[in-house]
């Protein structure tokens, strides 16, 4: 690395849309799977597994086809395999946290991940959360939302970031139980991309 | 490092740089694009972080999308492209996965939603995917995609480009972007490119074309930089 490298402050490449081909081919077998951290890999055996389903839709309630989502959350303890997490030596070592999915005809996806724990954040206690970035043909720009679950309904007054969205929405943010599938909780939280403030999921600033 | 340094680490979007949406013309993003306020936050560790060490998960070493089988080559000019993934300060970001998809020469993607006719090149492999050195350096052998229609009322042609998909140490930085020819005549039409409203920014689209001689007598060379958010980017660790 250069001086030069080091002092010049570069802005950042612009987004542009992923468009309606991003390949199936750079899809692999167990991306949309959080628990394990490589194809081949077992799963981790900490936490409680379960299954986080849902559609995309848009105006409408369209729905939308082959739009790809992405997951990230912290392990069943609240930790990051991260040098950004000051907890990262007792972070799960077989838990990714990553996953990635796309829709179907009928706008459904599906991961499979633990139900995150939640952690201490210097802004406040962050309730068990996952993080999903939506991606796809009319998206000229990635959206972000993030997810909860009705287990921890008494941790969600205290979230930093919970308490940013208005109190009318916020319950479209916290995910359905939807009963189980392969021995496994399922959780539903259906994403509406543009409708009324109602309809419409509460997506952050990137 | 700790996780009091998370905020500071990623200033909002320059003003011009991100695409203005929805686009005038490009009706599905009017149907697609969120209608209510984007919702501020300040980034806390679950936003800063991201998964390290992704390319155990997404596998790695798709180099080369021009030559399928040894010695048969894809129809259409050859191009090595090669740059480096980089963050605010200039620092390399090593170990991030870059992946890569375009249309052939004929400006067809091989996807089953491309139905258009226009012919598939059986010695094209229209993606890739690599990992980044310790310099944050990428390259691919491909070819120079063919310009395609948008089949919207008000058609328009997209110009020649590549599509980049990013995934670097934070889920902050992960990027999605295209990649631009230097003086096609589409450029300045094309609605997706102008959608950003800065002209440095869409500027930074456009690939570096290297002096032939430099680059030799095989192929064409292209470098192109593309830059995350975050300063002081993770630094790679294993
Ligand atoms: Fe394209």
């Amino acid at each position: 690395m250069t001086t030069q490298d080091r002092m010049s402050r570069r802005m950042p490449t612009s987004e542009h849309t992923i468009g309606p081909f991003f390949p199936r081919s750079l899809f692999g077998a167990g991306d949309s799977d959080l628990t394990i951290v490589a194809p081949d890999a077992s799963p981790t055996r900490r936490g409680e597994p379960i299954l986080l389903r849902g559609r995309v839709t848009r105006e409408g309630g369209v729905p939308c086809l082959n739009m790809i989502l992405e997951a990230w959350q912290a392990d069943a303890d609240g930790r990051f395999d991260h040098p950004l997490d000051p907890a990262r030596h007792m972070a799960d070592p077989d838990f990714l946290g990553w996953g990635r999915a796309w829709t179907d005809e009928e706008g459904e996806f599906a991961f499979r991940t633990v139900m995150p724990g939640g952690y201490d954040d210097p802004v406040g206690r962050r309730a068990p959360h996952v993080n999903i970035a939506a991606m796809g043909a009319g998206l000229m720009r990635r959206v972000l939302t993030t997810v909860y679950f009705p287990d921890h309904a008494a941790d969600h007054a205290a979230d930093p970031v919970l308490a940013l969205v208005p109190a009318a929405r916020r319950a479209r943010l916290v995910a359905r139980p939807e009963g189980m599938a392969d021995g496994l909780r399922v959780f539903r939280f259906d994403i509406r991309l543009r409708g009324t403030a109602e309809e419409e999921t509460p997506f952050f600033d990137a | 490092m700790s996780a009091e340094d998370v905020p500071d680490r990623f200033d909002p979007w320059p003003p011009g740089v991100p695409p203005q949406v929805p686009v005038p013309g490009y009706p599905n993003t009017w149907t697609y694009t969120p209608s209510q306020p984007l919702i501020r936050r300040v980034p806390t560790r679950t936003e800063a972080t991201g998964p390290i060490r992704l390319d155990r998960k997404l596998l790695c070493g798709e180099a080369n999308l021009a030559e399928r089988t040894p010695g048969r080559f894809a129809i259409g000019q050859l191009i090595h492209l090669s740059g480096r993934i980089l963050d605010e300060d200039g620092r390399p970001v090593g170990g991030a996965v870059v992946e890569l998809w375009q249309a052939n020469a004929a400006g067809r993607y091989a996807n089953p939603i491309d139905q258009r006719a226009a012919p598939l090149d059986p010695d094209f492999l229209g993606h890739g995917r690599v990992r980044t050195d310790e310099d944050g350096r990428y390259a691919f052998l491909t070819i120079k995609p063919g310009a395609y229609p948008v089949p919207v009322q008000d058609t328009w042609w997209r110009p020649p480009h590549l599509h980049f998909s990013v995934l670097g140490p934070s889920s902050l930085s992960r990027l999605v972007t295209q990649m631009y020819f230097r003086g096609d005549p589409l450029n300045a039409l094309d609605r997706i490119l102008n959608s950003i409203p800065d002209e440095a920014a869409r500027e930074r689209l456009i690939a570096r074309d290297l002096p032939p001689a430099e680059v030799g007598d095989r192929w064409l060379g292209f470098t192109h930089d593309i830059v995350l958010r975050g300063r002081r980017a993770t630094p790679h660790t294993p």
